[in-house]
């Protein structure tokens, strides 16, 4: 009954906003097409310069904070190319332009009459006290993933930053796929068999080292943003499912620097954290065509000849690509949870694809703690799979452990795709099924 | 601790000289359908006031063939997991182990002045410790002679309570079977050193410890029928250290008494194995059906042999004793009248075989599991018919009557004379897993509820009686930040509550004390688990206690993992035991199974009036950390993973 009024209304909605309330084309180009008409720019900037020490403090504004601090210390230089156009899809444009006049937020910050696309497309107003709470709503239901990706191989590399040392190499299959909100992979918008009504599933198998060694991770997330993610754990060395304490998603991940409220940027509930928009600038970001970086001689076997983007700059924690000045929405989230070890993240979201391309975390005290900036691959520019996909592609990412001098490195080989992702994958009983 | 250093130090270069000549490196093959990888390990403990107790050099070879589509079959594949090893304990302690362990022992009386008793000893019994064959005669002279000498030999449960308690007093033989066959066990605790030493190379082709097929069959509803057959772990349940519902796989106690990692402990057995998975639907968020069947030959815990370096409630050293006396006699330390040693000879008490499964397509086990998630809640329902892994001492037998006439034999209700059986047992349960995020903690539970189990019972004329049980756990997990050891990787904490509740318990008060099941009639073992991650988590320093309530024993294991590379592991860590080791309880030794015993005493053939000691059934109220608790080891392995 509850699944026959869900879609009743989703109907409803579609045929809703579909007519009366369909959202206007400026808003549309504006939002997703930013670059069209306009290319951001910097007094004395120009494309190609590279950013070091000796030039930094030129260019402090359109550097996070981060960033600038890195340069400046000597420890990276960056190169630039010139700003490019990140298209997502047109059916999750498509699907904006259907259904998001219909999207309103609750009094719990959480969404109302939301279907797929962009939540809200309209350039955030400074003056609207739920601007922030937006934003992190159309980064929540962006296209990061597209609807389903494979990440496969995903290596996690733990680095001692004075050093350059590698400490340990985590080899990962790592899996997304939403069980709604879809506008690419059939069935759309959703699967009919969600009686848990999870919004999005997370699979990831470890492929090395051996002590870790088909250790299975599965994250349930719920379309109730006030529901916490229930999660089961595989240990190989235990050979049984293990159901995880979900709610303690600042713990260290496997021993490496991300914390699980860190991936893909922000991974936990919206509703844990008080957000605040805190202004529109132009930053340089690692977006980029891979095919055209100067790629890492691993994976060495890989059976398409695919190779990682390499790592340089010191203890080889920062990636080997090129910045481009993009429009990003600073987006300041503060935990609301009073012994949460964070004291705020600064997120810059790129506008266009709505990914927190770069992040940067406060302790409690205020002091610099981490930076996490997350390289997007233009999806006509990477593995021959993913064309035309329309998907800023994760594609490298960095976590700095400023304070204590250590990094993670991320290296991805994503492709969108539906093969192997369906709701059974995502099941506990898949997990004992992978199992020896 | 010496001995144990160069024995340690000894293992590892011969484990690394083996490692660098062999090149031992996982393999893909070029089409990535092979992957083999595996380990090697040696394994050192050293035992308080023994010495080496494990010294284990184990080799692990793991191989999966991916084969893919085959017919209408989809992901078959083939997987494998060999294993050899070698306890050197055996050669380097065979003092306590080996070929030299033992020793002649003598064997307690507490005696009485002349006057108290009647018959043979109205003109007193001496207080003395008397040798082996030196006790009242009931044997005709065998015992101490050359097929039943004085040598080799233990008292039983003497690290725990050195014998002298007053209660009856058993001697077991504790060498390898090959250098000592007296009280080995014909097809169930008979292993000759090497069968100690190196467990895998026995009848049972242990060596092949996992060989199993994978196929999954597609449906046209988009439901799939996954397959597994052949010798596999077949894990339920969701608890550590001890186990409720995980009872498909027997297990191996001999390898570490109860500290042995599961997934290592497990014995693996042939199972047709075949799960339907509904996946999600209407009302569930998963739904699968689980059938199983061991074809395997059934076989019961390995519980440590007589003389091996663990034996799980030291029952292998009972049952060796009294398997000895039922075979070549024995001397029993306070038995007649509980004040004299006493020659028993063969035949007239204790083990007389073990009735180890047969194969027979109705004694094999089949089990069914309905497993789901419904609402976030994980949760199974399983239901096992199989035989039971615990031996189960059933009198009842024909033994000679030591107070008639020689050659005079019978079925006599009460008396010591046993065959060890496995019951068949009916197990129904289930269990659960969820989260509370209030108190951020993962919760499992499970509840069992069987029938057919037997328990030692000294009011029934065979000693013993069936029972159900219902044995439950709930278990809590949360990860906790201790800012102050570590401000930015969480703690483990996990805690489990184990119960036990046998419904039909008999205990009653005798003249001398309690007769009946020695079993707690309700009984708890809570475990507390502490783990810290440190450097990547390539150092884990943990602690795990166990406390069993009613028997107040508790095990301390404090242990630090260092993961030195991808390849180098190094375990150091502690087993210590603190609380009550020994209890007592009812020994049956005032029992009157024989007319002739029963005119010697003045009364009527009958059971027992509750005299009691420590051994031998006051092992079941200690329980498996109290019958250890002479036993605290530290601990040392290193492991090599390719």
């Amino acid at each position: 009954m509850k699944k026959i009024a869900r879609t009743l209304g989703v109907s409803l909605l579609a045929f809703t906003a579909g007519n009366a309330f369909a959202v206007s084309d400026e808003v549309i180009q504006q939002s997703f097409y930013p670059y069209n008409n306009w290319t951001p720019t910097f007094d004395g900037y120009e494309p190609g310069v590279v950013v070091n020490q000796s030039n930094v403090e030129k260019y402090k504004e359109i550097l996070d904070e981060a960033l600038y601090r890195f340069i400046s210390d000597g420890w990276i230089e960056i190169k630039t190319a010139p700003t490019t156009d990140f298209p997502l899809t047109s059916d999750y444009v498509e699907a904006t332009r259907k259904y998001s006049d219909a999207v309103t937020l609750n009094a719990n910050g959480t969404l109302n009459g939301y279907v797929a696309g962009r939540a809200y497309p309209q350039e955030p107003d400074a003056n609207d006290p739920d601007a922030g709470q937006k934003l992190v709503w159309n980064y929540q239901y962006g296209f990061n993933s597209g609807d389903s990706e494979t990440i496969e191989p995903f290596w996690w590399t733990y680095r001692d930053m004075k050093s350059g040392k590698v400490e340990r190499v985590l080899k990962f299959s790592w899996h997304f796929m939403n069980f709604n909100h879809r506008v690419t992979f059939e069935p759309k918008p959703e699967f009919a068999d969600n009686p848990g009504e999870i919004y999005r599933g997370i699979y990831s198998r470890v492929l090395e080292p051996f002590d870790l060694k088909d250790t299975q991770l599965l994250i349930h997330r719920y379309q109730d943003d006030t529901k916490r993610d229930d999660g089961w754990l595989y240990l190989g060395f235990q050979r049984r499912v293990r159901r995880l304490a979900t709610g303690q998603i600042t713990d260290s991940f496997l021993g490496s620097d991300l914390m699980i409220e860190d991936f893909e940027g922000y991974n936990g509930r919206v509703s844990d954290y008080n957000w605040e928009y805190a202004g529109t600038r132009n930053l340089l970001l690692p977006f980029y065509y891979h095919n055209e970086m100067e790629l890492s001689s691993d994976p060495a076997d890989d059976p398409d000849g695919y190779r990682f983007v390499d790592v340089e700059g010191k203890g080889n924690c920062f990636p080997k690509v090129t910045y481009q000045l993009r429009k990003t929405y600073t987006l300041i989230g503060t935990p609301k949870d009073p012994n949460h070890p964070i004291g705020k993240r600064v997120i810059n979201l790129d506008s266009q694809t709505m990914t927190m391309a770069s992040l940067v975390t406060y302790d409690k005290k205020g002091d610099l703690w981490k930076w996490f900036p997350i390289g997007k691959a233009h999806s006509d520019h990477h593995h021959e799979r993913n064309k035309g996909m329309g998907v800023a592609l994760d594609d490298f990412a960095v976590l700095i452990d400023v304070q204590a001098m250590h990094c993670t490195t991320l290296q991805f080989k994503s492709i969108i795709t539906d093969d192997v992702n369906q709701p059974r994958l995502f099941s506990v009983q898949n997990l004992r099924k992978s199992a020896r | 601790m010496k001995s144990m250093t160069k024995c340690f130090y000894g293992s590892l270069v011969i484990s690394c000289l083996a490692i660098y000549s062999s090149g031992v490196f996982a393999w893909t093959s070029e089409d990535k359908s092979w992957v083999v990888n595996g380990f090697l390990e040696n394994s050192t403990h050293d035992r308080h006031r023994v010495g080496i107790s494990r010294s284990r050099t184990r080799g692990q070879l793991e191989w999966s063939k991916s084969i893919g589509s085959v017919g209408i079959f989809k992901g078959v594949s083939m997987n494998g997991v060999l294993r050899a090893s070698y306890d050197a304990a055996y050669d380097l302690n065979d003092d306590d182990f080996g070929d030299d362990a033992g020793s002649a022992v003598a064997l307690q009386q507490v005696g009485v002045p002349a006057g108290v008793l009647p018959g043979p000893f109205a003109g007193g019994v001496p207080t003395a410790f008397v040798p082996w064959g030196g006790g009242f005669p009931l044997d005709g002279g065998v015992i101490g002679g050359p097929t039943n000498p004085n040598t080799g030999l233990a008292i039983l449960g003497g690290d725990l309570h050195g014998g002298n308690d007053g209660g009856a007093i058993l001697a077991y033989p504790v060498r390898p079977c090959d250098e000592d066959s007296r009280g080995c066990l014909d097809g169930y605790m008979d292993a000759d050193k090497q069968e100690l030493a190196a467990p895998e190379f026995n009848d049972r082709a242990d060596v092949i410890r996992e060989a199993y097929l994978d196929a999954t069959l597609p449906l046209q509803n988009g439901d799939e029928i996954n397959f597994r057959i052949g010798r596999q772990q077949v894990v339920w349940g969701r608890t550590d250290l001890f186990r409720v519902l995980d009872v498909v796989n027997p297990v191996d106690f001999s390898a570490q008494n109860i500290y042995e990692e599961l997934e290592d402990a497990r014995i693996p057995m042939g199972i047709f194995n075949m799960e339907y998975r509904a996946g999600a639907g209407d009302i569930f968020q998963d739904l699968n059906f689980q059938f199983l069947w061991k074809f395997e030959q059934a076989r019961p815990h390995t519980l440590g042999q007589g003389g091996s370096t663990y034996s799980i409630l030291q029952a292998g050293n009972f049952f060796r004793a009294m398997k000895t006396c039922w075979d070549v006699g024995c001397t029993v330390g306070n038995f007649a009248f509980g004040v004299a040693a006493t020659d028993f000879g063969p035949g007239q008490i204790g083990i007389r075989r073990a009735n180890t499964p047969d194969w027979e397509i109705d004694e094999t086990d089949v089990g069914m599991r309905l497993e789901g998630v419904y609402e976030g809640v994980g949760f199974s329902a399983n239901a096992l018919y199989y035989n039971s892994h615990l031996p189960s001492l059933r009198g009842g037998i024909t033994s000679t009557d030591p107070f008639a006439p020689p050659g005079t034999t019978g079925v006599f209700p009460h008396a010591l004379a046993f065959d060890i059986d496995f019951p068949r047992i009916f197990l129904l349960g289930g269990s659960a897993d969820f989260y509370l995020d209030e108190i951020k903690s993962a919760f499992r539970v499970e509840l069992a509820w069987t029938t057919g189990e037997e328990f030692a019972n000294t009011l029934r004329p065979r000693l013993f009686s069936e029972s159900d049980v219902v044995r439950y756990v709930i278990g809590w997990d949360r990860p906790t930040f201790i800012p102050f050891l570590n401000k930015s990787r969480a703690f483990l904490i996990s805690g489990q509550l184990f119960g036990q509740h046998i419904l039909d318990h008999e205990l009653e008060s005798g003249p001398l004390g309690k007769v009946g099941i020695p079993d707690w009639e309700d009984n708890w073992i809570a475990t507390l688990l502490i783990q810290g991650f440190y450097q990547n988590d390539t150092v884990q320093p943990r602690i795990i206690t166990a406390y069993d309530v009613r028997a107040q024993a508790a095990a301390v294991a404090p242990q630090v993992d260092w993961l030195i590379s991808n390849n180098w592991r190094l375990v150091v860590g502690a087993n210590f035991k603190f609380g009550t080791g020994a209890r007592e309880f009812d020994d049956n030794r005032s029992a009157l199974p024989y007319a002739g015993l029963a005119a010697l005493a003045g009364g009527a053939v009958g059971g027992s009036a509750g005299l009691g000691g420590f051994e031998p059934l006051g092992r079941f109220r200690s329980g498996p950390i109290g019958m250890a608790s002479a036993e605290d080891e530290v601990q040392i392995s290193l492991r090599y993973r390719f």
